[in-house]
Parts: structure tokens; sequence; C-alpha cells
């Protein structure tokens, strides 16, 4: 007998030593969720500062968007899960360290919130519409009202809506490119800045779009910044960190991530832009359709190089 | 001077364009260590595409089958990130020059219409003739006379040569 008995922990697919369970669905999640938390950021900081008269798109248009954004958003996450009818439990289990718990408060707070900011909308973009019930047109009154109150805690679960995006990834402790902290800022300011770029679309105002787009750049600016920033991050770091870079430096994510987040999602969206802030004519669409595209494709990159990247045994 | 070039009717001197061009060329091969190409970015989307809707067809295909791989996809493929360079860099030049507006450009003789179906009809024999030729104007006469190749000229002159024969059957369409 020449048999060898070959026993191993390591065994476990689509686990060790490549994850392999995250698909399509989790990169679209990630792009409607900082998408929504880019608009409605926007929508209650200008209606904190009393500026809905004159930026009416950000205030009011875009954020109809969102209710759908996180609902289809959701429905991904929902498609994701392996058992399906037991979603509820995660509002059952607690735990304050587990970004999926915070993620999932998260969501139950926004999506509500996001309705009714709309929904005290709605009358405005159809005057016909009707409630049906007086409950509703009490309460109608009570948000708008109270609409500067709303808008405080949409701003602030905005901005816990855009990190938790980043957090979900960097709290896998067993993927050197996921686990970095950086990436809770970076994928918010992308979120802002798929956000402003929804904005730009939906605006009729030159004033209003100028303005945003001006954020834009700004938020641009910064996930640069961020992007540099975690790379020499990597690169500092230990032999699997540096592995993990390395997939964007010359490894095979170097061409996508170069050609269509850094140059077309980012800086030709941003020279664009400069054009069009010192004075030439840039049909605004463009380099807000080029955002979106970039964000959308930087947070496929991201899921699929992650989970490609390993420590070393 | 600085106003009437962003009206739209500004365009590069076409000597100093070709010098311009012979050194993007010269940066080409310094960079990539290979020419420019046009031709080769449509092929890969056409490959691509065809075996996106019907896999088996591309691959039974002898011609479709030679771009084919298993390890990387057609479109993986310098010529058509070179080809959305060119787009971004175009949009960007009709940006800073005003140039940016949707026109149909012909002669007064003929409409749109007649103007598109002729360009569609020449772009179709033109693409199957680079096929024959193994590439078009940039990829084999450009490219290949940077390098004193003997096709490239060959190219050169049959591409440019006949263009001056049909102009005159053809002349309708632009005067």
């Amino acid at each position: 007998m020449k048999e060898e008995l070959f026993v191993s922990g390591r065994n476990i697919p689509n686990i060790d030593p490549y994850l392999h369970i995250w698909h399509w669905q989790i990169p679209i999640y990630l792009f409607l969720g900082g998408l929504a938390a880019g608009i409605l950021f926007l929508a209650a900081v200008y209606t904190i500062l009393g500026k809905e008269k004159e930026m009416q798109a950000t205030v009011k248009w875009a954020p109809f968007i969102v209710p759908f954004a996180l609902i289809i958003g959701l429905f991904m996450l929902f498609l994701d899960l392996k058992h399906k009818l037991y979603f509820w439990q995660l509002y059952t289990t607690i735990r304050l360290e587990s970004p999926m718990g915070w993620g999932a408060w998260v969501l139950m707070i926004m999506t509500p919130l996001s309705i009714i900011w709309s929904a005290s909308y709605i009358r405005e973009v159809f005057p016909n519409w009707d409630w049906k019930f007086k409950f509703l047109y009490t309460f109608e009154a009570w948000v708008i009202k109270n609409r500067w109150y709303v808008a405080w805690p949409i701003a602030i679960y905005a901005v816990i809506l855009g990190i938790y995006t980043g957090i979900l990834l960097s709290a896998f402790n067993a993927r050197p490119l996921w686990n970095t902290t950086i990436l809770g800022p970076l994928f918010l300011v992308s979120g802002m800045s798929t956000g402003a770029a929804s904005i730009i679309l939906m605006s009729k105002n030159h004033e209003e779009r100028r303005l945003i787009g001006r954020l834009d750049l700004l938020f641009i600016a910064v996930e640069l910044f961020f992007i540099v920033h975690m790379i020499m991050g990597f690169l500092a770091g230990s032999q699997v960190q540096i592995d993990a870079a390395n997939l964007f430096l010359g490894g095979e994510f170097t061409v996508p991530f170069f050609v269509f987040v850094i140059i077309l999602g980012l800086l030709l969206p941003a020279i664009l832009e400069i054009l069009e802030l010192i004075g030439f004519k840039v049909p605004i669409v463009i380099p807000a359709i080029l955002v979106l595209l970039g964000g959308l494709i930087f947070r496929f990159i991201m899921v699929e190089a992650g989970q490609i990247t390993r420590y070393l045994y | 001077m600085a106003k009437n070039k962003r009206d739209g009717t500004f365009y590069i001197n076409p000597y100093l364009g070709g010098v311009l061009l012979g050194l993007v060329l010269f940066s080409t091969y310094y960079i990539t260590g290979r020419g420019l190409g046009a031709s080769g970015a449509v092929k890969s989307s056409v490959v691509s595409a065809v075996h996106t809707v019907a896999p088996a067809h591309a691959e039974e295909n002898k011609y479709y089958s030679k771009f084919l791989s298993d390890d990387a996809s057609p479109m993986s493929n310098w010529l058509v990130f070179e080809v959305i360079g060119v787009i971004a860099g175009g949009f960007l030049s009709g940006t800073l020059y005003g140039r940016l507006k949707f026109k149909v450009e012909h002669s007064p003789k003929i409409t749109s219409r007649t103007r598109l179906i002729a360009a569609l009809a020449g772009g179709i024999l033109f693409g199957i003739g680079s096929q024959f030729a193994r590439g078009c104007t940039s990829g084999a006469a450009l490219s290949g006379m940077a390098v004193h190749s003997a096709s490239g000229i060959i190219t050169m002159l049959a591409i440019f040569g006949s263009a001056y024969l049909f102009s005159w059957i053809f002349k309708r369409l632009w005067i």
C-alpha cells in the first residue's frame, strides 16, 4: 500500500487561497450606495445652508433617484446572499464591531428617510398628486415645516453610508488590498463625486451646475490624493501589501485601472470641468457620464482585485 | 487672434500637422515598440462582438478564430486603448477650439442622408480593404513607411492613388 493520507485544514473552496464569493452584485451595490450617499449629503447640506431656491436639482430633483438606487442596491445585496430567506437575521444580530451590521442598520434608516425626503417634494413635481389620506397630508406638512431638522440626520447618515461602502471591504483582514482604513474615506469621496455628477446631469440651472462642477473637481482631487496615498501605503507595507499594489502597477489590473479609472474616470473629466470653469463650451454630460462610469468600474476593479490578494503562509 | 481660434473655424496647418503626426509615430515606436493603427481597434471590437453574440460561429470561422485565445480578450489590445485615447484627445481639441457640435459636413448639392450613406459605404469598403492589406492608412502605410517597409510605400501609393482616381467619380459628394 503506497497511498498517503493528506490532511489539510486549508481546503476551503471559494475562500482559500482566493476569495471567489463576491460577484457583480456587490460592486453595483457599492456604486449605488455611494451615489445615494453623495446625492443625499449634498441635498441635506444645501438645505441646512438654506439654499433650496438656488440649488433646485441638488435639493429636490436628484434625491428622487436615491430611493430607487437604494432599493435596487439592497436587492443586489439580497441576490448575493446564499441563504436569502435569512436576511432578517442581520437585524436580530446586533454586533457593534460588524460593518455589515452597521450597513444593514444605516440602510434601514436611510431608505425610509430618502423616501420621506422625496415624498415631501413630490407635489412640487406632480402638482396633481393626491395623497388619498388626510394623515399623509398632515405628515407631509410636518416634514415640509421641519425640513431643516430632517436634513441633519440625513447629512450625518449619508456620510456613514458612504464610508460604510468602503469599510465593508476594509473589514476583511485576510485580503491585503481591502484591509486599509483609507478605503472608507476613498469610497466616500468617490460616492460624493458620482452623486455630484448625477446632480450635474439633472440640473438645468447654469449657476448650480457650475457650483456642483467645482465641488466635483474638489472631490476628484481628493479622490486622486487618496488613491496615491493608498498605493504609497501599500508599497510601504509588508510583502503581501506590496503584491496587492503591484496588481495596479504592472499586474493584471494595471490597464483597466489606469485607463478607465484614473485617466477616463478622473483626469479627463477633471480637465473638461476645468475647461468649462475657464469658459470653454463643454457639453457637461460628457464629464458627468465619465465620472459615473469611472466610479462604477473602480468598484468592479476593487472588488475583483481584492478577492485575489492574499496573505502568504 | 486668440478669439478667432475658438470660433470653430481654426484648423492646424496641414504641414505642421504632418510633422506632429510623425513625432507621434516616433514616440509610439519608442514607448510601445510598435506602430500606430486604427482599423485594428475596429477589428478587435468586431471580433469580440461576434464572439459574445455567437461564440460557436466565431470560433469556427477562419478569420475570427485567428484573433481569439483563451488567455486574453481580443479587446486587450494596445490599438483599442490607442483609439480610446484618440477619441478623448479629439474631444479635448474640439473643446479647446470651439468645434464641438453635432453636424454632418457635406457638399451643399447633396443631403446629409446621402453623405452618411456614402460615408458608411466607403467605411465598409475601406474596412474590407484594410483587412486584405493587413492594415489601414495608419497601421500599414504610415507605420510601415516609418520603418522603410516596401509594403508601407505600396499601401500608401495604393490608398492615395486610388483615392485620386475615384475622386473624379465621387467629387459630387464634396463640391
